[in-house]
């Protein structure tokens, strides 16, 4: 009788690989729209209450503070207003990093980078 | 550098990027078909659409998907259910267009008549056993992930691999060395 290893070795090297010949294709053919539409809706709705949020502040009264908070900015020294302007490029950058790392699986692990 | 199951999986996940669920197909149609064709000993087309109904469920339910089992046990798993449900709906097996079969196959490293005659062996075994050799034997799985995939247990698909071996060895008696 043949032996439990020729047999073994016999399945797996009767494995054909199967050429993928247009499958994956059709596959992706059949897949349901991406949620494009949803991500866009988030982002109007956000959007959306961001303005009614600031609508709402101004006619309650927080308008004044605004307009006098611009105005006294546009009186600071210029090297300061430099200082501010990058401090705040420096805060929106550290959340796009964060967002990005997030959103990148591979950062994950960081023994997989490549330099 | 290449993406894992996993870093693929997160970003269908993050972004339903329809890319990376394509790039997942890539790498196991061919697996996924194979054990199908298995299954259905007949016409090759029956095995890639429900392969291809399988992967539509994957990706419909990739939520569900939650890494304790490799991504591979998993599609098996949903690949031997949809094989199911159409064997309820059909209420039969066909039997095995062998030639068409045949023509598949590799012919690089095994010799053809003993490939001919195990394929033909292998068709022969009830489906409990078939279904648990081409698993286990053939694409690798281990019996407790088998066991996961066709939703039985564990000793079961011991004793089903068990037997379904030996029945191949008595099939193919005629080939031991001498």
């Amino acid at each position: 009788m043949i032996n439990d290893e020729t047999l073994g070795r016999q399945l797996r090297e009767t494995v054909p690989y199967i050429d993928d010949d247009g499958f994956t294709a059709r596959v992706m053919a059949s897949l349901p729209a991406a949620r494009r539409e949803s991500r866009w809706l988030r982002a109007v709705i956000l959007l959306g209450l961001a303005l009614i949020g600031s609508g709402v502040a101004y006619l309650i009264g927080a308008g004044h503070v605004v307009r006098e908070g611009i105005i006294e900015l546009a009186n600071f020294p210029i090297w300061l207003l430099l200082v501010f302007a990058f401090g705040c490029g420096l805060v929106v950058g550290a959340f796009a990093v964060i967002f990005a790392i997030r959103k990148t699986p591979e950062v994950g692990d960081l023994t997989r980078l490549k330099f | 550098m290449e993406l894992t199951d996993a870093d693929l999986i997160a970003r269908v996940l993050a972004d339903d990027d329809q890319h990376a669920f394509g790039e997942l197909v890539r790498r196991h149609q061919s697996s996924v078909r194979g054990l199908l064709r298995q299954l259905t000993r007949t016409d090759l087309a029956l095995a890639d659409d429900l392969a291809q109904e399988a992967f539509l469920r994957a990706y419909k339910n990739i939520r569900s998907f939650r890494g304790e089992a490799r991504f591979s046990t998993w599609l098996y798993r949903i690949a031997y259910n949809c094989f199911r449900e159409d064997a309820r709906r059909r209420k039969e097996l066909v039997g095995v267009d062998e030639e068409q079969w045949q023509a598949e196959q590799d012919p690089r490293s095994i010799d053809p008549g003993l490939r001919h005659d195990l394929m033909h062996a292998l068709s022969l075994l009830p489906l409990n056993e078939r279904t648990a050799v081409v698993l286990c034997c053939q694409n690798g799985l281990s019996h407790d992930e088998a066991a996961r995939v066709l939703d039985i247990p564990l000793g079961t698909v011991k004793t089903n691999v068990l037997r379904g071996r030996e029945k191949l060895k008595r099939t193919l008696a005629a080939w031991a060395p001498n």
